[in-house]
């Protein structure tokens, strides 16, 4: 028999320890981190304008570029959006006025990620994440034809995965599509959603395909088409962390009525269950925005995120004790058991 | 160039300013440099007793220079957070430039979050500040002119009158009482120097233990401008004086604005905030209480004068803790630090 609080009280008490020790290295920290993003981004729509001279030139700003768009939208982006910055007070890297170089307007993230996913983790019916509504990735599901060839949808949301994110809530709140579902309150009108999708797609598409290009003037097809390698690179790269954080195959599902009056302990339980981590080195924890810490963001969203690390170990050492599977693994493992869960409920 | 600048960044790299999207880059190469505030730096800070200290900073060129009597936000970075306090410039104008600097004078909270660590504050360092703000300024045309000084609100008279041994246009009968604990009244020097050059001042040293309240030495004053700088107390004895007395009141309180309560006590509200629905009580502000529900929110000073924790009031009504004004039910910026919910509210912070 699981002991909840005695889970409870352990993991709040790293919890409480690592805020209690915020401080001016976690703010230079992220100051730093937007300094590398701007000098990575500039640097980046600079070489992609400067590959007449030499075609490298525009391989290496592409993939300046992509890497600029990566940093912004998982190490400051996603972090920053969750409030794990807003102790510092700061008039731009808080999580209210933070908007990211993403087609998906922030204040849709804020309540489609940060309230729905983050709180109803893995909860059927009530975690949309949980397949994005496309997929069907564990027996919860009926099967339908369309299942069989959903590898081919999972590529193809990968490859647009911006705009998937974009349009999730609208699909949630089946705003052109499919009849209202009865369990979601409307905090937005449908008319403010879909004026939010299109003038944030609209400023995004605007910026990398028409504003940029027009710049370097003659060469326009190579910025336009450097930009828009850049931001599938970013697509790839983020559908792929994200995939591997929640749809490993280990990765459990839950039930409605089971989560009712949850205690924390419990909620802290769902959360271990629902998420995977991912090993690696300092660059590779950077650039997947320390998603590589799933388990640990998904137990304590609003910690800094460069702090997972630190206390990775403590939540090991925990989950030991209270014999919950600490569900870790080489990039390569995890992303294998992705594409089996993937194809395994593609069939009934 | 600038609103082209600051429309390029609103639309295509999501940031209310150009400045804001390249801070931590600028920060790199100019130490402090923050989208919406000067810079200064310290020059010297030094103990006038044991729990006042003299801070001098010297401004960026491009500050605006204050007129005698306005004050200023002071914001340090501590430990990574960004605190700001209000405090009065403690200095004419002409002295800032001449020399290049302005002074704070500031009374040392103990339990305080930012007062406790000027006197920590190293020369050199570099500290942000407000452009100056305020309208408590020496009436110009004044034939006889009282001030009342209740601790540290010393400092804007001071700045008042040292500009006027500079440049005294509308010579004028000035009486000043400094009311002050024990031991604790600071800067006779200079006040002594200013009675000097300024014949027609005279300034009094007063304890509340020795001397009673303000009343008995300003009803000696009638159809006088009383300007009043001092905690919420004081302040409301002299404007009480100042119905009888026929005389015209000009105020600054700093410290903890007081707290209106409700006429049918204490209420709860229902607080609207994205898709968040709380409790709110009428008896402490809004910023209070969002902070204690760890709702994120930016904030400063805490007493209404910065502006840093305003926000979009979309419905209800709150109170303006300062004068106790009811505001109007429609969409207006409100100041949640100053802000009482006198209703259910929806808010867009």
């Amino acid at each position: 028999m699981m002991n909840y609080d005695k889970l409870a009280t352990q993991l709040d008490a790293v919890k409480h320890d690592v805020k209690q020790s915020l401080g001016q290295r976690d703010a230079d920290y992220i100051r730093r981190v937007i300094l590398a993003q701007r000098l990575c981004e500039w640097s980046g729509r600079i070489l992609i304008m400067l590959g007449f001279i030499q075609p490298l030139l525009w391989v290496i700003g592409v993939l300046s570029l992509a890497v600029a768009k990566i940093i912004d939208n998982m190490e400051i982006g996603h972090n920053v959006m969750h409030g794990q910055y807003d102790w510092m007070n700061d008039k731009h890297i808080n999580s209210r006025r933070y908007e990211w170089d993403i087609a998906c307007d922030g204040s849709s993230w804020n309540r489609v990620h940060n309230y729905e996913h983050h709180t109803y983790t893995n909860i059927i019916g009530k975690d949309r994440d949980f397949g994005y509504g496309l997929l069907r990735l564990s027996n919860d599901f009926r099967w339908r034809v369309k299942n069989l060839w959903q590898f081919a949808t999972y590529i193809v949301l990968s490859v647009l995965f911006q705009w998937g994110v974009s349009y999730h809530e609208m699909a949630a709140e089946r705003v052109f599509f499919g009849k209202k579902k009865e369990n979601r309150k409307n905090t937005m009108t449908h008319s403010e959603l879909k004026r939010r999708f299109f003038s944030k797609g609209a400023r995004q598409v605007v910026k990398d395909y028409v504003l940029f290009p027009l710049l370097a003037g003659p060469l326009f097809l190579w910025v336009l088409a450097g930009n828009l390698i850049a931001n599938l690179l970013r697509n790839l790269w983020t559908s792929t962390i994200i995939f591997c954080g929640h749809f490993t195959g280990d990765v459990q599902t839950f039930k409605q009525e089971d989560c009712e009056n949850e205690t924390q302990g419990q909620w802290y339980y769902r959360q271990a269950l629902g998420s995977s981590n991912i090993e690696g080195g300092n660059l590779f924890h950077v650039l997947t925005g320390h998603l590589s810490f799933q388990i640990e963001h998904h137990l304590f969203p609003d910690i800094p995120a460069k702090r997972y690390r630190e206390i990775a170990p403590k939540v090991k050492a925990i989950f030991k004790e209270h014999n919950i599977h600490y569900n870790t693994g080489s990039f390569a493992r995890q992303y294998a058991s992705v594409v089996k869960r993937i194809l395994r409920f593609s069939l009934p | 160039m600038s609103s082209i600048l600051t429309t390029l960044s609103n639309a295509f790299f999501h940031h209310a300013s150009w400045k804001g999207y390249w801070e931590p880059v600028v920060q790199r190469f100019v130490p402090a440099w923050r989208d919406g505030l000067y810079r200064a730096q310290v020059k010297d800070v030094s103990m006038l007793n044991k729990n006042t200290t003299a801070l001098t900073l010297a401004p960026d060129k491009q500050w605006p220079v204050h007129i005698g009597g306005q004050h200023i936000g002071l914001t340090l970075e501590i430990n990574g957070r960004l605190i700001t306090r209000v405090f009065t410039v403690a200095s004419d104008p002409l002295t800032l430039k001449q020399t290049g600097t302005i002074r704070l004078i500031t009374r040392i909270k103990h339990d305080g979050l930012l007062t406790p660590l000027i006197p920590a504050l190293e020369n050199e360092q570099w500290v942000n500040i407000s452009a100056p703000q305020g309208a408590f300024t020496l009436p110009r045309h004044s034939k006889s002119t009282v001030m009342i000084a209740g601790g540290s609100g010393i400092t804007p008279f001071i700045a008042m009158l040292k500009a006027l041994t500079i440049d005294n246009a509308n010579p004028r009968a000035i009486t000043l009482y400094y009311f002050a604990k024990e031991n604790e009244h600071v800067l006779h020097d200079e006040l002594a120097l200013i009675a000097k050059t300024l014949p027609s001042f005279s300034y009094h040293l007063l304890t509340r233990a020795c001397h009673g309240d303000a009343e008995h030495y300003l009803t000696q004053h009638p159809n006088a401008d009383w300007l009043v700088c001092g905690p919420a107390p004081l302040y409301r004895q002299v404007v009480d004086v100042a119905e009888i007395a026929n005389s015209d009141v000009y105020s600054e309180h700093f410290g903890a604005p007081p707290m209106l309560t409700s006429n049918t006590d204490s209420d709860t509200f229902e607080l609207r905030h994205n898709t968040k629905v709380l409790e709110v009580s009428s008896e402490q502000t809004l910023l209070t209480q969002l902070q204690a529900k760890d709702i994120p929110v930016n904030y400063g000073c805490g007493i209404g004068i910065c502006h840093q924790c305003q926000c979009v009031k979309k419905k209800g009504i709150v109170k303006d803790t300062r004068t106790g004004a009811l505001s109007d039910s429609a969409e207006q910026l409100i100041q949640l630090c100053v802000s009482q919910p006198m209703s259910d509210l929806e808010l867009e912070i």
